[in-house]
């Protein structure tokens, strides 16, 4: 009975603490739901309330294209996470600059292990334009779709046409 | 409720079945160790690693017996929040701005907001350190180790873990006395 007591306590500790740790590795490396906010992406989300799902198995930019959604760590903030859209991958040239705007026409190569990333809404997104190329180690994951508000659910398109040469 | 009368069956079998079976038994204790996996993957991420510590751009800190032995060494890699704290002469892992499978060893030289002196190759002979990054570099001579000098400041999301203690060899087991190391950020 002492026992059964004593031993009941610890076996629930030892279960919680395997399933919080198994819940907390996949949430970091298969599949993460988490709430977007801010404008920078706009009108692919809206400024509050979308609910988004990420692929983690894009961790580390592993198999990220150009026009792909990726979740990153903020490379000039300790703690935030944001979703930008890759523009360019190592190699690629891309503008400085925004377009329609002076200084649109200064070009750089993304270097090795970095990429671009921009806002789908330039006027009111902060990111590679201000801190230069973001290395693919700080990229957690690909954004594969919108899930809330449900009758909006989508998958993530990457927004690039087929053209005929 | 069908998983715990399995569980139950399982268990019976192996521990009051009156022919207990070897193989059952040995099943039910791989299942039993396989359920810690988890724990000791999160544990090995987020809290503390032993990690061996390969090339030589920490030496002669790290890896001083390079040229006679082909025996590497082996640290602490204490990885509980990596970016609090920091302080000037901290060894510390980082996942390589140009290569992002890679994890590499170097020094904290200058955090955020200091001026520093660059050394080869860096194009630019003097640097304000952006906000969130710190600039690092190896220890050995110039030239020996990619560090800030070849791909600039680095973000201090970058950052994985902390070296605490070497572990191996022996003889040098112990804390990192990281506050002994001394680089002037502006000669």
């Amino acid at each position: 009975m002492i026992s059964h007591l004593l031993g009941h306590p610890l076996r629930f500790t030892i279960s919680t603490l395997k399933i919080t740790c198994l819940a907390h590795l996949a949430l970091s490396h298969a599949l993460q739901v988490s709430p977007a906010q801010g404008p920078s992406m706009l009108p692919t989300f809206t400024v509050d309330g979308d609910w988004i799902a990420a692929d983690m198995t894009y961790r580390l930019g592993r198999g990220v294209k150009v026009g792909d959604l990726v979740l990153y760590k903020i490379p000039i903030f300790a703690t935030q996470n944001g979703v930008k859209r890759v523009i360019g991958m190592p190699g690629d040239y891309v503008s400085l600059g925004t377009p329609g705007e002076p200084g649109e026409e200064q070009m750089i190569q993304v270097p090795e292990g970095h990429c671009w990333i921009v806002g789908d809404n330039l006027p009111a997104s902060r990111d590679s334009r201000q801190f230069g190329p973001l290395p693919l180690a700080l990229i957690q994951g690909k954004i594969i779709g919108k899930i809330l508000p449900w009758k909006d659910r989508q998958w993530a398109k990457d927004g690039l046409e087929k053209v005929d040469p | 409720m069908a998983l715990s009368s399995l569980w139950a069956r399982l268990r019976g079998s192996a521990a009051g079945g009156s022919t207990p079976s070897l193989t059952r038994a040995t099943a039910l204790h791989l299942i039993g160790f396989a359920t810690w996996i988890p724990v000791i993957a999160w544990f090995n991420l987020h809290v503390a690693e032993l990690t061996v510590v390969d090339g030589n751009s920490m030496y002669p800190f790290m890896n001083a017996d390079r040229d006679s032995s082909l025996r590497r060494d082996v640290v602490l890699n204490y990885k509980w929040a990596p970016q609090e704290d920091l302080q000037r002469g901290m060894v510390v892992t980082l996942r390589s701005p140009f290569h992002p499978e890679v994890v590499a060893v170097k020094r904290v030289v200058a955090l955020e907001g200091d001026v520093i002196k660059t050394k080869k190759p860096y194009p630019v002979s003097t640097v304000r350190i952006p906000q969130g990054h710190v600039w690092v570099e190896g220890d050995g001579p110039p030239g020996s180790s990619l560090d800030s000098n070849t791909y600039g400041p680095v973000s201090k999301r970058l950052l994985t873990g902390r070296v605490t203690h070497i572990v191996y060899p022996l003889s040098k087991l112990g804390p990192v006395k990281w506050w002994e190391h001394d680089r002037p950020l502006v000669e």
